[in-house]
């Protein structure tokens, strides 16, 4: 059984944002997305200032096995990047909702966090085998 | 989808059970890397059932076989097994196998999976009077101990007397549970080792006493995911990527299997390349910047594509990236740099000597 915060919203990609105040959402994968994936081993990180929509590939996470996209749960600007992923991308195992985190966005349209799911309907979503 | 006589062992274990050349097979159980470890530092338990295997008998047996394969076939004794090829007559690659000598006119080849109808098919084809072929990929299991502590484990179920005899690439037929079991001093992984041929009905027994022998000394049962990150550190090649139909043994970088005075197919072409050289060559890398390189992607030259990744990968090992590619010839040699295309970005990679790991035997 993974771990679904409650006060995180998600995507059905299994992505998760955590509002830091009313305008810049951090990113990363869920507990979910990390177990399925097991021993992450490279993570390549967005660049900073780009300006990415929701819903578009912005970070990429490796398992030993395969590559997965990361999409972005909300359009804006990227701000900040979680650099220590490059040294340690097993962090997103340990850690997804902590010291795993990918990036911060400064979010364009606050209400496109109306279109996430939060954490009851995203454990729906897992448990349907999405 | 075929099902191995393991089947319920790795559901009961966790295992994450994918399709591979046509049998549901784990790909792991619980973390590839965590698997990879056991095996290079305590004990790793694979079920590789799918592999077919073929009995050549009769007294033709070895005129047949060496004109089938480009190694010489006198080296060979019995108890003694080795490593060759089947090739087209143009060099390509057919399969890889393993040649069992069981007797003066009694082989068994043990063949990949995806290629067993193939191999059978040109074997057929080119089948002589007073030799029999059989099939028997569906009646046997075939499991693989490999670990510094296979010996330890095997050894309180089997006669250690007789495991301790067995060299590198000897096998001996030994008793379990009063029934005939073929084992070999030999593994894909770059361990000491041991692989085991046994009758489906008692393949579930040796499989669990194995796993509650090797308890103690950290056993774990392994899936296809670390099978395949152990023997790319090893270097060794795996049909379908360093070897294809179109891809010759010297191209592929195992020009010392052809070693046969004997008239095989495709002698022509592979003493040629043997003595004047390929056109392409394969090589093996590790990543210098960040970076997992994966099958298939670029290989470029002072921004010349020379070549492709024939199998990339992360080393749970060295923990960064490497490889094989094959490349055109005289483009990189041991110690240059070239680059990798990940994602249209070019990531710098150094050319290093084969293998990457290095066989560990036991004192």
């Amino acid at each position: 059984m993974s771990l679904i915060p409650d006060d995180l919203k998600y995507t059905k990609d299994h992505e998760w944002v955590r509002m830091e105040t009313d305008l810049i959402a951090c990113c990363g994968i869920t507990d979910h997305a990390q177990e399925m994936l097991t021993d992450i081993v490279f993570v390549e990180l967005p660049e900073i200032n780009a300006e990415v929509k929701s819903g578009e590939q912005i970070a990429v996470v490796e398992s030993v096995k395969a590559v997965s996209d990361v999409f972005s749960p909300v359009s804006g600007r990227i701000l900040e990047i979680n650099k220590t992923l490059e040294d340690s991308p097993e962090l997103v195992n340990t850690s997804p909702y902590g010291e795993g985190w990918i990036c911060k966005i400064e979010i364009k349209n606050p209400r496109e966090m109306n279109d996430l799911m939060d954490a009851s309907a995203y454990n729906s979503h897992v448990e349907a085998g999405d | 989808m075929k099902k191995t006589a393991l089947y319920q062992e790795h559901v009961r274990l966790g295992g994450n059970m994918v399709e591979f050349a046509g049998w549901q097979l784990p790909v792991m159980y619980s973390s590839i890397v965590e698997e990879h470890n056991a095996t290079r530092g305590k004990a790793g338990l694979f079920d590789v059932s799918h592999m077919g295997e073929i009995s050549v008998s009769g007294k033709r047996s070895a005129e047949y076989l060496s004109r089938l394969i480009p190694t010489r076939l006198d080296k060979l004794e019995k108890q003694k097994s080795m490593y060759s090829v089947f090739c087209n007559e143009t060099g390509g690659i057919i399969d890889d196998l393993f040649i069992y000598m069981a007797g003066e006119n009694d082989f068994f080849l043990v063949v990949n999976a995806a290629t067993l109808e193939k191999d059978l098919n040109w074997m057929r084809e080119h089948l002589i009077d007073g030799v029999d072929l059989s099939d028997r990929s569906s009646d046997l299991t075939k499991i693989d101990l490999q670990g510094p502590r296979s010996k330890d484990i095997l050894g309180k179920i089997m006669s250690i007397d007789s495991l301790s005899n067995l060299r590198r690439f000897y096998f001996g037929t030994f008793k379990y549970r009063g029934k005939d079991v073929m084992i070999s001093q030999s593994g894909y992984t770059g361990e000491f080792g041991f692989e085991i041929y046994i009758g489906n009905e008692l393949a579930p027994n040796i499989w669990n006493d194995i796993l509650d022998s090797g308890k103690e000394f950290g056993i774990l049962p392994v899936g296809l995911g670390a099978r395949d990150t152990l023997r790319l550190e090893s270097c060794y090649s795996l049909y379908g990527h360093e070897l294809n139909d179109n891809i010759s043994p010297i191209e592929a970088g195992i020009g010392w299997i052809v070693s046969s005075s004997a008239d095989y197919i495709a002698k022509n072409v592979l003493v040629k390349q043997k003595a004047g050289g390929a056109p392409r060559t394969n090589i093996v890398f590790k990543m210098k910047d960040r970076g997992v390189p994966r099958d298939g992607y670029r290989v470029l030259k002072n921004g010349e594509e020379i070549g492709y990744v024939t199998s990339g990968g992360f080393s749970p090992t060295l923990k960064i990236g490497i490889g094989m590619a094959l490349v055109k010839s005289g483009t990189v040699k041991t110690g240059d740099e070239f680059d990798v295309l990940i994602r249209d970005k070019s990531v710098r990679a150094t050319a290093v000597e084969r293998p990457i790991y290095k066989y560990n035997d036991i004192k």
